[in-house]
């Protein structure tokens, strides 16, 4: 590793070695008493306003001491460092932070003037509440830790940061609640951030990957939230939360799944009215699992499924369709996804448009041309609602509503039930850093159902999940 | 994977068990014994209990069979009491997969189904046999409520059209008719045979025997109940009822408007049936590695699985309409066969028991 060696020319000529870019610039000038200073930044994300006036206008003045500590105290600001390697010199730099060299100092200075462009502190669009906060993180994890900190007002809360990615550097803030999340977890995911060993960190997303013992798996293991009110409970539980710089999506282990079927509004509202919210999800979720698949493998291999007089209905709706009842699910489940895609992605003035392409021409249009029938249509509606009733799962259900209906056309009831037992067999045996991925459910946590898919009154939640294994089990005292 | 605990080794024998015994079990036992059909139910279903207590002692020592009879015997010895007990455990899995697989094409499909649809059965299979038992315990918790619910369903659907009384008058038929119900029946006992396997596996708790002793008993008084409806249901042409719990409830006086939904409880319940019928495939497998594979290592298990299951399946296939002439085969010819390893053998296991001394006051 290379030092300053206090030569200005030599070390100026090193740094620039490090950092030949284009957009690293140097400010060089002199003080009142003869002193030479090279100051170096970043053009594009270094607030060169705030470094004259704070950093080169008392310098210019500057007649006294030649010593860091000397010139630290003139410089009105209070966010400066000494560093003498030119490589952790360099990354700062390339941080946004100015470094100022002089003639004769061993050690740069480097000066917190980093331009931060942040957008402000809203209501994420992913999560949207009634009753209950509406802030939500943004790009900037120092604003996210600082959300975090605003409401766990404890020293026992730990921040501690990392760098990830070889060319990116990004930030990673490991927030904890110390003797209340189990140090275990904390050292795993601490381990795990150390060993990734990627050259960019572009969202937090990644990271999920990395953390996950099952890479590959079809369901996630890692839990997200956008809000910091769902991050400081979680936390707050004994969970570690995982903040990435320029990621507004937090992370938290260990995930497990019930966790997607709470939201925060859950713990605002009165708890029958939670528990009722909770079941209606879960309902939701398997009607759009299942009515699909249950439809077509009816049609194809048990008619006896619907009552006769709904199946006149639907004799009579299917009677002159081109296509088997699995190819015209597959179709209207195709359009439906393009649809959904389109939608998220296309620009918000074609919007309207799209709306009433997909609904008029491709909806009703298509049923009086004879190429899907009308149940079909309302089914794949139907299921497409209910899988956003779960919109933190959506990635895992759509997959796994589209597997049923491929097992339905082939192998009928028999296998949608046979595909059932794998996923629950394969979501059982599952755990995440320690804690079964179906807790409370499967092991059954008596405690822990209490907060589960039924709410009890938050008087009766005294306790911490056992399920994620906290040593600090108290979390409401009665008096 | 943690061990199985006391809790989910109750919803097996609860709740789970039960389960294998509403298919064709009614209409075997109503051959044999016409109305009687639910004394030798409870005989065999109480000798069960019995045999599960005993098993469950053992497993306070926390040590496999494998362990328990080599200790003793020494390890050929167990390794050759362990290889006997995984083929019976074949052997005796081959009629349940023939009954799963004739209630597949007779609940499921309006036709004939393909070779496809149940072929997709012993995929399933092969990928449970290839996992270690003790992960089943997990898998309990969440298919005994599902079948709890399942029964409740199904009794609530179709108490009202039974008639109780059709089981009156009790024991007309004679003794020697309940006896052979009783002995005839015995392939579908298997439950204290398996528990062995299952030895090692258990995370002991005081209280375990007994408490398995009681989730026995209470899920043969749900199969007898069930046995009492069904009866009281179809009565005199009961014996022609294959696939009892799928039919028991289609009298229900909603089902005309609101279509088939007593289908719901019998889906539940044939996920749950899923798992349980090749729970003998399990143990047979989990047998052999107990005895000739380490305990760290899957590769054995993996190869086990995938080739049982296709044996199995082209045995299947080959005895595809010869249900019945199996049936009397293995339940009525060959019917000693299932004492010797489901009652006397699991009873005699209690000598491997080790004795503790007691310390000295």
């Amino acid at each position: 590793m290379q030092n300053i060696t206090g030569t200005l020319k030599t070390d100026r000529e090193a740094l620039k070695k490090l950092l030949p870019a284009e957009d690293i610039l140097e400010f060089p000038f002199t003080s009142e008493n003869g002193c030479e200073f090279i100051c170096m930044f970043t053009d594009p994300i270094t607030d060169k306003e705030l470094l004259g006036q704070l950093v080169a206008r008392p310098l210019f003045r500057y007649d006294g001491d030649k010593s860091a500590e000397e010139i630290g105290k003139r410089l009105a600001f209070p966010e400066q460092r000494k560093e003498k390697s030119l490589d952790k010199l360099a990354e700062e730099i390339l941080a946004g932070n100015p470094v100022l060299l002089w003639e004769g100092m061993d050690e740069g200075l480097i000066v917190g003037t980093k331009k931060v462009f942040i957008r402000a502190v809203a209501e994420p669009p992913t999560d949207v509440t009634i009753k209950g906060p509406r802030e939500g993180f943004i790009e900037d994890v120092k604003v996210n830790t600082s959300l975090v900190r605003r409401r766990l007002k404890t020293g026992e809360l730990k921040i501690e940061y990392l760098k990830v990615g070889r060319r990116s550097q990004t930030f990673v803030a490991v927030c904890y609640l110390e003797g209340t999340s189990v140090q275990k977890v904390v050292d795993e995911v601490k381990e795990k951030l150390n060993r990734i060993d990627i050259d960019i960190i572009p969202d937090s997303s990644y990271l999920a990957r990395f953390l996950s013992s099952r890479p590959e798996s079809l369901m996630k293991q890692v839990g997200t939230t956008e809000k910091p009110d769902i991050f400081c409970a979680k936390i707050a539980e004994g969970r570690v939360g995982i903040l990435v710089d320029g990621s507004p999506i937090a992370l938290t282990v260990p995930y497990l799944i019930v966790e997607d079927f709470q939201s925060s509004e859950d713990y605002y509202v009165p708890s029958y009215r939670a528990t009722f919210t909770r079941l209606i999800r879960l309902f939701a979720l398997i009607v759009a699992i299942y009515l699909p698949a249950f439809y077509v493998a009816a049609q194809i291999f048990k008619l006896q499924l619907f009552p006769i007089k709904l199946l006149l209905t639907i004799a009579g709706s299917i009677r002159d369709l081109p296509f088997s009842p699995s190819l015209e699910m597959l179709l209207v489940l195709i359009v439906l996804e393009i649809l959904n895609e389109a939608s998220i992605r296309m620009p918000k003035y074609v919007g309207m448009a799209l709306s009433v392409v997909g609904a008029l021409v491709l909806g009703e249009t298509a049923v009086s041309a004879g190429f899907v029938s009308t149940p079909a249509i309302i089914i794949i509606a139907f299921s497409g609602i209910g899988l956003y009733a779960v919109p933190n799962l959506i990635e895992e259900t759509s997959v796994i509503r589209l597997v049923m209906l491929l097992v339905a056309g082939s192998v009928g009831t028999y296998g949608i039930i046979l595909a059932t037992g794998f996923i629950i067999f394969y979501l059982v045996t599952t755990d995440t850093f320690g804690s079964p991925l179906v807790a409370p459910f499967s092991p059954v946590i008596g405690k822990d159902l209490k907060d589960s898919l039924v709410k009890y009154n938050l008087a009766s939640l005294d306790t911490r999940p056992v399920s994620l294994g906290s040593k600090n089990k108290r979390r409401l005292r009665h008096e | 994977m943690n061990k199985i605990s006391t809790r989910q080794l109750c919803f097996f024998l609860a709740a789970i068990v039960p389960v294998g015994k509403i298919v064709l079990l009614p209409t075997n036992l109503i051959y044999y014994s016409k109305n009687n059909l639910l004394f030798p139910a409870a005989m065999n279903i109480i000798l069960q209990a019995g045999i599960v207590f005993l098993v469950l002692l053992l497993a306070k020592e926390n040590r496999s069979l494998y362990e328990l009879i080599s200790d003793k015997l020494g390890k050929v010895t167990a390794k050759i009491i362990l290889t006997v007990f995984s083929i019976f455990f074949f052997y005796a899995a081959f009629m349940p997969l023939l009954e799963q697989k004739i209630l597949v094409q007779g609940i499921f499909y309006d036709t004939l189904p393909s070779i496809l649809a149940f072929s997709s059965f012993f995929a399933f299979s092969a990928y449970l046999c290839a996992k270690p038992l003790s992960s089943l315990g997990r898998t309990w918790d969440i298919l005994a409520p599902l079948s709890i619910v399942a029964f409740i369903g199904i009794f609530f659907l179709s108490i009202g059209s039974a008639d109780f009384g059709a089981l009156a008058p009790a024991l007309q038929s004679g003794a020697g008719e309940i006896f052979r119900g009783f002995a005839f029946n015995m392939g579908w006992f298997l439950d204290s045979a398996i528990l062995l396997s299952f030895l090692g596996k258990i995370d002991y708790q005081k209280g375990l025997p007994w408490k398995g002793l009681i989730s026995y008993l209470a899920g043969g008084a749900a199969v007898l109940f069930f046995l009492a409806i069904f009866y009281g249901v179809f009565q005199e042409t009961a014996i022609n009822q294959e696939f009892a719990f799928s039919k028991i409830a289609k009298y229900f006086p909603g089902i005309e408007t609101l279509g088939r939904i007593d289908f719901i409880f019998v889906y539940s319940l044939s996920l749950v049936m899923a798992f349980y019928a090749i729970l003998p495939l399990q143990a047979g497998i989990d047998l052999l590695q107990q005895s000739y594979g380490k305990a760290e290592k899957r590769l054995l298990p993996a190869l086990l699985s995938i080739a049982v299951n296709i044996v199995m399946l082209v045995l299947t296939l080959l005895f595809d309409h010869r249900y019945i002439s199996l049936n009397f085969l293995i339940n009525q010819d060959l019917f000693w066969i299932f004492p010797i390893f489901c009652l006397l053998l699991p009873a005699l296991m209690l000598l491997f028991k080790i004795r503790r001394h007691r310390e000295p006051q």
